[in-house]
């Protein structure tokens, strides 16, 4: 009796990894370091870690698709009671082929852009030439809740939004119907609303299909909502590992509960009332950007694109006022308007009381430096040719030209004790830092021309949860002792509704809503604002 | 007297801006740290020395010298209409002299039978000798011994010469007496034992050619390592010369394409695009047929063949360096017109800067990869190039050393019986070291210009 039991135990587990470690030829430098966990048939493991931490190479390991420069050293893989990493390369191909898929972080980038979905599709199922094949496609299709599935098949990868290209990229990846798919940030590069739509699909697939799911992510509040089990891994090692109820109630790591505080930002209460200080710092006016669509060979259906329509907004001194919406809800051409990055079709922009549509370009040069811009992406926002030095100088240089020499030296240097950065960093390039320092390196380079008002473009998107808390930390310190006005733009209503005062909601060019941050999180009106608010994922 | 032809003049320009450079690098702390990085790595260190010696050979060809003779008719000193080189002088105990045809490498005698009248009586078909070099030595292996003989006389020599260089440039070190007289050789290992290596192969095959034809001779006689030796000038010149005239084009019009786009973008595109569609060879066919034309109808314009041989030289590198910037430029675009929306010249932007300093200060650092990788590569297409057009007899003057002219005669060589090798072997040795190096050296360069890749100094 025992002994069925125990092999109906040992029947139950789909994978186990014993004591796996990986080092890189060339250094000799252990990434994982020790990877023991196991996964039941139909069971949704979430593997969590920032960037860097070996949860990406242990998901590799596991389908064997590790580079040539990576050894494992000792350990074992045992998938259906075979040992992966002892198979032929041949037999594993069967089994990506029949019992693992794997899908990407990139929905985008993981689709052939010259082949019709339709003939993607069918290349996940040349194993099985005799069935029905457009009819199983549809099948699938309809599974991953594509529903008009005859007129999809025939689009292009660039045709399709990006849900609906990671959709197919499922319906790809289970087509052969996995006992196992890896899932690596699924998610990441969609809108909430999107997100919530494929965690759903996941987790009614798993269901369905009685299928395994590791899912790798670096966002707690994504992983509360689906997994049954999740590990916490940190540079090569598992810090925990334990069910997904127990880990948000009581993290046993010290590491696990910073994670959960960092994704849980709070902001430290402001002391002073924000309600009606100061003067407006930034003023908008009926904005509107409107783009001609490329005209076709004919010169026919010129296309308007209202990227930004008719807005209207206001800042006072020392006070965050957010934008949120989906992407392509036109918040980002807010902020190039602002910053003159892109043409405007109409309408006023008032700094500091001065229309910057009608400044002449010397009167600009001297106004431009009370508004600056912080880009959402430190690795490209940096020109990495330039030292840390020089790309702190150049606004100040540029913009400030009868500054001595001294004065700049004494300015850098206070600014990067500001956005506390070592001493020694003013001679290295910016491929030395992290993503964290790079953002402050960013935040630095505008810091120094001491803007009144800066605008954030999601400006922590990118980074870890941890970094994330550095940097929104950073900056709420900044504008505490400044009085500095942040135009905040991001997706991440959550976030904004800890760090801001006001909020405007955008979608497709409009703003549907505005209001104080308390207001409308706590008693909107507006339908597309209790969506957005009820996709927002949040730790159970 | 010195004389001063085109080309010599654009070689000087050349040598002079890379001093300036030089120069301007020393003052520059980050240029500085960033060539130190090639000068550490055992590739770099390497093939800077060999192009040096490349250039170096280039230089001293470069500078030309009438003679003075002595005219018995008018009883005064004339300047002859002969011009030599600073090289040619050098290297006279190897093109003093020719032999009457072709004859193989080290041989004594020439490569094929003459019927030569021995005594006025009878005629025999026999390999005659050589008439100038050769040790006409019966056996083998006198002949033997007497090349190791001198290869290591000149070896000696070479480290004899080394030292004294070798002490010159150290002696304050040396004097020091802290280290040891042979430390600063220790340290710069590399480059010691790089430059020792050169000397011996220059000396060893300088002596030797003194006996014999090291790479044996061509159809009318001339010594095949003194063409080969002649012909680097015309190499780097090529390679050089058509990459300076072609950048400029390449670079601006790229750049501007890319980052202005609209109106600008579309008149460039065009303007190269024309170009394209006209074949090459064509351009350059047609160019060099009407300065030939012209020079036919002008001859007085120029003093001697020299000037036209190198005028055709000159020309050929303009008309190369006209047909030849389309590609580069085309990258240069594409690569513009992605930085232009990358974020960091979106923040430059937001300062304010104007277009100048922006593309002087973000793009052209950071294609400045793409465009050393490029004119790399188009150097040793160059030089392949030139022996091409050279095929086609629209490539340099036939009286111009050139390794292509070589290959063209060595087209003839290779469809005789016995095949005649060392005149191609020879043009493909010097063509490879000088294209090998270069590839070496620019896979360095742009190592230690991207800060990106993973450099470990020291």
């Amino acid at each position: 009796m025992l002994l069925i039991q125990g092999l109906i135990k040992i029947m139950d587990k789909l994978l186990t990894i014993k004591n796996l470690c990986l080092s890189i030829k060339s250094t000799d430098k252990e990434i994982l370091k020790n990877i023991n966990f196991d996964m039941s048939n139909s069971e949704i493991v979430s593997l969590i870690g920032e960037s860097g931490s070996g949860k990406y190479l242990t998901a590799l390991s596991i389908i064997r698709w590790l580079e040539k420069s990576c050894i494992i050293k000792s350990g074992e893989i045992i998938f259906k009671d075979k040992n992966i990493l002892s198979l032929e390369e041949k037999e594993m191909r069967f089994i990506r082929k029949n019992e693992m898929s794997m899908i990407f972080q990139e929905p985008m980038r993981s689709l052939n852009p010259v082949m019709t979905i339709y003939d993607q599709l069918k290349e996940s199922y040349v194993e099985k030439k005799n069935i029905n094949l457009q009819k199983e496609i549809f099948r699938n299709l309809n599974s991953v809740g594509i529903f008009d599935a005859e007129r999809v098949i025939q689009l292009y990868p660039h045709q399709l939004s990006g849900g609906m290209k990671q959709r197919v990229m499922i319906a790809m990846a289970i087509a052969c119907k996995p006992k196992l798919l890896i899932a690596d940030e699924p998610t990441t590069s969609l809108d909430v609303t999107i997100q919530k739509q494929v965690l759903d699909l996941l987790s009614s697939l798993r269901k369905e299909l009685n299928m395994a799911i590791l899912f790798i992510t670096h966002d707690l509040a994504v992983a509360s909502q689906i997994s049954d089990k999740i590990i916490v891994m940190k540079e090569g090692e598992i810090l925990e590992n334990s069910l997904s109820k127990d880990f948000f109630k009581k993290p046993k790591h010290n590491y696990s509960k910073s994670l959960i505080q960092s994704s849980n930002y709070m902001k430290k209460l402001k002391t002073k009332d924000v309600s009606d200080i100061g003067n407006k710092v930034l003023d908008i006016k009926n904005l509107k950007v409107y783009y001609q669509e490329k005209s076709n060979s004919f010169g026919l259906q010129n296309k308007l694109l209202k990227a930004v329509d008719d807005i209207s907004l206001s800042i006072n001194a020392g006070t965050t006022h957010a934008i949120v919406g989906e992407s392509g809800s036109g918040k980002t051409t807010i902020a190039k308007a602002i910053m003159g990055l892109t043409k405007i079709s109409s309408g006023k922009i008032n700094i500091l009381d001065k229309n910057i549509l009608s400044l002449s370009y010397n009167e600009n040069r001297i106004h431009r430096k009370n508004y600056q811009m912080i880009f959402q992406d430190p690795f490209s926002s940096l020109n990495p040719r330039m030292r840390i030095g020089s790309i702190i100088k150049e606004g100040l240089c540029f913009l400030e030209p009868n500054i001595n020499n001294d004065d700049i030296i004494k300015k850098i240097h206070e600014v990067i004790d500001k956005v506390r950065l070592p001493k020694d960093s003013l001679n290295k390039y910016p491929h030395e830092f992290s993503g964290g320092q790079r953002q402050r390196i960013a935040i630095a380079r505008v810091l120094v021309l001491n803007p009144k008002l800066l605008i954030c473009d999601e400006p922590t998107s990118s980074l870890d949860v941890t970094v994330q808390k550095q940097v929104l930390d950073l900056l709420m310190d900044i504008q505490n002792n400044t009085n500095i006005s942040y135009l905040f733009i991001s997706h991440d209503i959550k976030l904004i509704s800890n760090i801001s005062d006001n909020i405007s909601v955008m979608y497709k060019g409009k703003i549907i809503e505005s209001g104080k941050t308390s207001d409308i999180i706590n008693n909107t009106g507006n339908e597309y604002t209790k969506k957005l608010l009820a996709s927002v994922p949040n730790i159970k | 007297m010195f004389t001063f032809l085109l080309t010599d003049i654009f070689f000087f320009g050349i040598i002079i801006s890379l001093f300036l450079y030089i120069k301007y690098v020393k003052k520059t702390p980050d240029i500085l740290a960033t060539w130190m990085y090639v000068f550490k790595n055992k590739t770099g260190i390497i093939s800077v020395v060999v192009l040096s010696f490349f250039l170096l050979t280039a230089f001293l060809d470069s500078i030309h010298l009438k003679s003075k003779v002595y005219n018995e008719d008018t009883n005064e000193y004339i300047y002859s209409s002969e011009i030599n080189s600073v090289l040619d002088i050098i290297l006279l105990p190897m093109h003093k002299n020719s032999e009457k045809s072709y004859s193989s490498p080290f041989a004594s005698k020439l490569y094929s039978k003459e019927t030569i009248r021995i005594n006025n009586k009878e005629e025999k078909r026999i390999y005659p000798k050589l008439l100038f070099k050769g040790n006409h030595n019966k056996f083998f292996s006198e002949n033997f011994y007497n090349i190791f003989f001198t290869i290591f006389i000149s070896i000696l020599k070479s480290i004899s010469l080394f030292f004294l260089f070798y002490i010159l440039f150290f002696r304050r070190k040396i004097l020091e007496k802290k280290y040891g007289f042979l430390y600063p050789y220790r340290i710069n290992r590399t480059l010691c034992s790089t430059i020792l290596v050169i000397i011996s192969i220059v000396l060893i095959l300088y002596d030797l050619s003194a006996q014999y034809y090291v790479l044996g001779t061509d159809k009318v006689g001339v010594d095949v390592l003194y063409k080969s030796i002649k012909s680097i000038r015309t190499g780097i010149l090529i390679g050089t010369l058509t990459t300076i005239v072609m950048l400029p084009f390449a670079i601006f019009l790229g750049i501007f394409a890319g980052y202005i786009g609209g109106f600008v973008d579309d008149v460039i595109q065009y303007i190269y695009t024309t170009l394209n569609s006209i074949p090459g060879v064509l351009l350059i066919a047609s160019a060099i047929l009407m300065l030939q034309v012209y020079m036919a109808n002008n001859p007085l314009e120029f003093e001697n063949i020299y000037e036209r041989a190198d005028m055709r030289l000159f020309f050929l590198c303009m008309i190369l360096g006209l047909t030849s910037w389309t590609g580069l430029c085309r990258l240069l675009r594409g690569e513009s017109m992605k930085l232009r929306e990358v974020e960091y010249v979106q923040a430059s932007k937001t300062f304010g800067l104007s277009r100048i300093s922006i593309i002087t200060r973000h793009i052209i650092p950071n294609i400045m990869h793409i465009v050393i990788i490029t004119v790399v590569l188009d150097f040793s297409a160059l030089v392949l190039a030139e022996a091409v057009l050279s095929y086609v007899n629209i490539g340099v003057d036939p009286t111009t050393y050139s390794w292509g002219n070589m290959i063209n005669a060595a087209r003839l060589e290779m469809s005789r019986e016995p095949v005649v090798w060392w005149s191609l072997f020879s043009a493909f040795l010097f063509m490879f070291i000088l294209v090998l190096f270069a590839n070496l050296f620019s896979d360095v360069v742009r190592d230690a210009f991207d800060p990106r890749a993973n450099k470990n100094y020291g």
